[in-house]
């Protein structure tokens, strides 16, 4: 794994102002991925647009883990039924 | 410049309490956040009115010279004369514009604008919700749309665009499909102190330009035979998206009947040398003006086949 992409979690905490186990949270609901590299957590840069939604969605309206966990898999449900249906549009396409 | 009514977006009248304030900002704001609406303009458009209303409403100050001059903003510079004054005189004035009650939240805005009603009425400055917003990182991830003719992405090709003033070169392969996204890593706004760049994602609005159907990487065609082409059996030449392509067609050829081109379709998405398939239907041409010669001699067939 390429280090360059990786994100000290110690980095994030700061940065974001979150505490240790709200990252920690997260990656035990699967909600982020967190890497070990010597001892030292990181983050990779791919899930930080993930990380920094739930952060909000947890800030503004006051959602805990679980209701991010929801939330998270409400919104995938939501992107496969919009592909879903872009899908079927360009199908329909054949009929018009 | 119109009048935006701050107590309407909140679904709110005019005596409503901070508290009924704070309740209908909140109420809104789940329905409208905009990490819970991926994609959707308008729950963002809305989100930001009601969070500058929020601005307006949470805050005595803002509030007091919005329902005094609301409708007629325009005097609000004559406003602004007064309170100078009176706080010059020593009255009790009112203090800046700074200290709202801050309860606003930080969404992932495209565009961080107030509406021009509120510059106008409360100056640039004047939000609050510069002070409370999130500390940032990774850079602002941008979205664009595309919009290319079906005969364009054929082939892969080079485009340049211009996001927020910056010229992009980008590859688009062949193949790609109506509504699709593709993030492009890295090209959206600067990481701020040491973050990662955002991204580009780019949505295709694909438009047909052609007499091809497509689903996916499969093309559908329509193409005209004549009566006794249909009947008899013979040679067409049709259209294929690559140039001509000469058909044998079966004696005795319905109508509506299918043929397929293999390997004559669109190109599949980000698999090079790959085609699908062309898909033909035959729609069988009758003649008409017929002459008494050819009316006799069908009406002939008609008494062989009965």
């Amino acid at each position: 794994m390429n280090l360059d992409e990786l994100i000290p979690a110690e980095k994030i905490c700061t940065q974001y102002q979150v505490e240790h186990t709200f990252i920690h949270s997260l990656h035990e609901s699967g909600l982020i991925e967190i890497v070990t590299v010597e001892e030292t957590q990181y983050v990779h840069c791919d899930h930080l647009r993930n990380f920094e939604k739930m952060m909000r969605l947890h800030r503004d309206l006051h959602i805990n883990i679980e209701g991010l966990e929801a939330v998270q898999q409400l919104l995938d449900q939501v992107q496969q039924l919009q592909q879903q249906n872009q899908k079927l549009r360009n199908r329909l396409n054949l009929y018009e | 410049m119109e009048f935006i009514d701050y107590y309407k977006l909140l679904e709110l009248d005019k005596s409503a309490s901070q508290a009924d304030i704070k309740k209908a900002y909140r109420k809104l704001a789940r329905k409208y956040h905009p990490d819970l609406h991926p994609n959707d303009k308008e729950a963002q458009a809305r989100f930001q009115q009601i969070n500058e209303a929020n601005e307006v409403l949470s805050d005595p100050e803002k509030r007091k010279k919005y329902d005094e001059y609301g409708k007629d903003w325009k005097h609000a510079e004559q406003f602004e004369e007064a309170r100078k004054q009176q706080s010059a005189a020593g009255g009790s004035g009112f203090g800046g514009f700074g200290g709202g009650q801050g309860y606003t939240y930080s969404g992932n805005f495209e565009d961080d604008t107030f509406s021009d009603f509120f510059e106008q009425m409360f100056g640039g400055g004047a939000r609050t919700r510069g002070a409370g917003r999130r500390p940032q990182f990774k850079g602002q991830d941008f979205n664009a749309e595309l919009q290319l003719n079906l005969s364009d992405i054929y082939t892969s090709q080079k485009q340049t665009l211009t996001i927020n003033g910056k010229n992009i070169r980008l590859t688009i392969p062949a193949g790609v499909e109506n509504g699709q996204t593709i993030k492009i890593k890295g090209h959206g706004a600067p990481g701020i102190q040491g973050g990662p760049k955002g991204d580009l994602f780019l949505t295709f609005n694909i438009v047909n330009d052609t007499k091809f159907k497509r689903e996916k990487e499969n093309l559908y065609s329509t193409e005209e035979i004549d009566l006794y082409t249909a009947l008899l059996g013979g040679e067409v030449t049709v259209d294929t998206f690559s140039g001509k392509a000469k058909l044998k067609v079966k004696p005795e050829t319905q109508p509506g009947t299918k043929v397929k081109l293999k390997g004559k379709g669109f190109p599949k998405y980000k698999k090079e040398g790959q085609y699908g398939d062309l898909y033909i239907t035959y729609k069988v041409k009758m003649p008409t003006r017929l002459s008494e010669k050819e009316k006799e001699l069908f009406r002939q067939l008609q008494k062989l086949r009965s």
